[in-house]
């Protein structure tokens, strides 16, 4: 056993590795994301995870779920540290994952990994609990800023593969789905058929209409998009959102990236920017950061060849929420937030494509459809809005509390004034 | 095993927990109220106390005290570096000015619950025919810079039994990240007397910090009810500095910071109203 898989099995029982190893983790895991663009490119199959927010025993039931790395690729989108009580198992379990199997883990950068905001909303102050100094607050800092920003998933299937080992692939293939909903326990809730656009909104408490399925094996559906491979558009992954200045993902290949988020610029926006029902850009009321609409995730999707944009950043009561007609999904992946919203969290799974290669050649960011500006782009005939990729959400509750080591949340009595 | 209910006296104190509202239920709610709701809003929680022989109810509720929070750009506060933000936006996003849905996004609520007055059909006891509601309390008669009625608190300091006890949030923001506003309501139930605090606690980080405290007092041999609402209102800085005089390091500043009640011992009061009302 290798100490790297030493280390993973020690923080795989949640129990912090030596301040030595962590900054030899740290230097590792620099080095190897130093290698990576802005913008990581990954291959389908992928399941990819939202925030986690130090929430350690979750994310071990995520893993349950969603099935143990490597044998799942996962790609998560940020906000892995504060608020809960295991940021430091929690961020240094993924850190040791992505450098024992760089191909198979894939992190990006979140709003919450940032010097300032660690420092407020508890990660600062988990690290100086547990080592007595801020030494391993500050290499996992350090190991921040090389953080990639954003991901493009190429290949991912229009359709799905079977959830589970009781339903076989030839029964499976003949159904059209384009989302599916599934328990922990890999059980189907609910199906929502491709092209059937009375359905399209999984998250609408009237679509929730039960299973979709016909009986398994009734075969000869004559679906036209059955074929596994169709080509689907990329999917953009990325901690917060869109930018007013980044029209092509290669202007986010473009930036700085090695640095503390700034207050500022693209960088900022991309970890910060949140979908609103809004025409065009608008200014948060807060003072800072922007909201986008509809309009701007078709013109974006459209002009880079994506036909979906994951994003994490919001909590949703749900686990995930579709919006603007399924151009842009936010995934959530901390069940029971802050240990008392007692919310469902949520992965998303993409297949793999059969006629992958092709996909994979495909180049993202084609410069000669960025001419006509903001306006018009959606008038053009040329190419109908790619298929989106069939998606699966596993959605799944907290792990339970006895497993966390601490004591269920009840409230104490006390002699407020 | 949601909602708990303990009978005092002739009162019925409720409380109900539920998880955080779907996106169904948010949606509609946040169309009635016309602004964006705390991205944790519990809407199914709920505290009332209710006085059984007359009707009358108090109830602190998620939706009525969203209500009750300015849907104006009047009392918009900025977060810190909102002018650094957008002074380095002016030549990159020109276009980009429109503030989208202007409303008090720090959810600082004047909420002091929610009153049903007692139903029309005691009027058995023909003198009494106006419906007894709260109504303000006047400066007392001996001693003009002292209200006519208080919140017992030497009473409520006592260490009596508790019965029952809950504490309920209704919303909590993170002001992306800027800061915390949080709505909770605690009860605490003694054999003659009870107290329930609604507080909100906002906290703008480098901006400014607030407590809102809407305390109900009963006293189950009276059947005596007095509402005390209180602003407390200080800068960030302000804040800071009391705490760093009060002896705590740099760290115990930053965890105070997040602290309801520290804050609230700190902030200097700005206004105080109170209410009475007798149900005998």
């Amino acid at each position: 056993m290798s100490d790297l898989d030493k280390a993973i099995a020690q923080l795989r029982a949640c129990r912090p590795i030596p301040e030595a190893q962590v900054r030899e983790l740290c230097h590792k895991a620099r080095e190897l994301l130093i290698e990576e663009g802005n913008v990581v490119t990954v291959a389908a199959p992928v399941t990819i995870c939202g925030d986690i927010h130090g929430q350690f025993h979750d994310l071990m039931e995520l893993f349950r779920v969603g099935g143990d790395p490597p044998d799942t690729n996962y790609l998560f989108m940020g906000d892995f540290v504060d608020r809960g009580f295991y940021s430091l198992e929690s961020f240094l379990l993924l850190l040791c994952l992505k450098v024992r199997y760089p191909d198979r883990m894939t992190l990006i950068r979140g709003n919450h990994e940032s010097r300032q905001i660690t420092t407020v909303y508890g990660f600062y102050d988990e690290c100086v609990r547990k080592y007595g100094s801020a030494n391993v607050w500050r290499y996992c800092c350090d190991v921040f800023d090389y953080l990639a920003l954003g991901a493009i998933v190429l290949g991912a299937s229009n359709t799905l593969s079977p959830p589970n080992e009781h339903i076989s692939s030839e029964d499976y293939a003949d159904a059209d789905i384009e989302i599916e909903v599934c328990n922990a326990d890999g059980d189907i809730m609910s199906r929502f058929q491709r092209r059937d656009n009375e359905q399209r909104s999984p998250n609408g408490a009237e679509a929730s209409a039960g299973s979709k399925m016909g009986p398994p094996g009734s075969g000869a559906s004559g679906s036209s998009g059955g074929s596994s491979g169709n080509p689907t558009g990329a999917v953009l992954c990325v901690h917060g959102g869109l930018s007013p200045l980044i029209d092509t993902v290669d202007k986010i290949r473009l930036l700085d990236r090695k640095q503390e988020v700034p207050h500022e610029g693209a960088m900022c926006d991309l970890l910060w920017s949140d979908p609103d029902e809004i025409d065009g850009w608008g200014l948060s009321p807060r003072g800072a950061g922007f909201l986008f609409g509809a309009d701007i995730v078709k013109v974006f999707n459209h002009r880079n060849d994506l036909s979906l944009i994951a994003r994490a950043h919001q909590l949703v009561m749900e686990g995930f929420k579709e919006m603007f007609d399924a151009s842009i999904v936010t995934v959530w992946s901390a069940p029971n937030y802050c240990y008392r919203c007692g919310n469902v969290a949520a992965v998303l799974e993409l297949s793999e494509g059969g006629g992958g290669e092709s996909i994979l050649a495909r180049s993202n960011g084609d410069v000669g459809r960025s001419d006509g500006g903001m306006r018009g782009v959606m008038m053009e005939s040329e190419s109908a809005p790619k298929n989106g990729p069939a998606r699966r959400y596993r959605v799944f509750q907290a792990a339970p509390q006895d497993s966390r080591g601490m004591p269920a949340k009840k409230p104490v009595a006390d002699y407020f004034l | 095993m949601a909602t708990n209910s303990h009978t005092q006296g002739r009162f019925a104190i409720t409380t109900r927990k539920l998880p955080i509202s779907k996106s169904a239920p948010i949606a509609a709610m946040e169309a009635r109220l016309g602004i964006p709701v705390p991205e944790m809003i519990f809407g199914d929680n709920v505290v009332a106390v209710r006085h059984a022989p007359t009707g009358w109810r108090i109830e602190f509720n998620a939706y009525d005290a969203l209500d009750a929070v300015d849907k104006t750009d009047k009392n918009m506060l900025q977060v810190a570096y909102a002018k650094s933000w957008s002074a380095s936006r002016e030549q990159t996003s020109a276009g980009i000015k429109e503030v989208v849905k202007p409303y008090d996004w720090s959810y600082s609520t004047t909420y002091r619950g929610t009153t049903t007055p007692p139903s029309s059909t005691n009027t058995s006891d023909g003198e009494n025919n106006e419906t007894p509601n709260l109504t303000p309390v006047g400066p007392a008669e001996d001693d003009p810079t002292r209200p006519a009625k208080q919140i017992p608190l030497e009473l409520l300091k006592r260490r009596d039994p508790i019965l029952f006890f809950d504490d309920v949030v209704l919303y909590e923001s993170e002001l992306d990240d800027n800061g915390i506003s949080m709505l909770s309501v605690k009860t605490r139930v003694h054999e003659h007397r009870m107290l329930l605090l609604c507080r909100l606690f906002m906290r703008l980080d480098h901006v400014v910090a607030r407590v809102r405290d809407t305390r109900v007092y009963v006293d189950f041999d009276t059947d005596e009810v007095i509402r005390e609402y209180t602003v407390k209102e200080g800068s960030y800085e302000d804040l800071k500095k009391a705490f760093r005089v009060s002896g705590l390091t740099p760290d115990g500043v930053t965890v105070a910071l997040r602290d309801g009640n520290k804050v609230a011992e700190q902030l200097p009061i700005i206004d105080q109203t109170i209410e009475h009302v007798s149900l005998k």
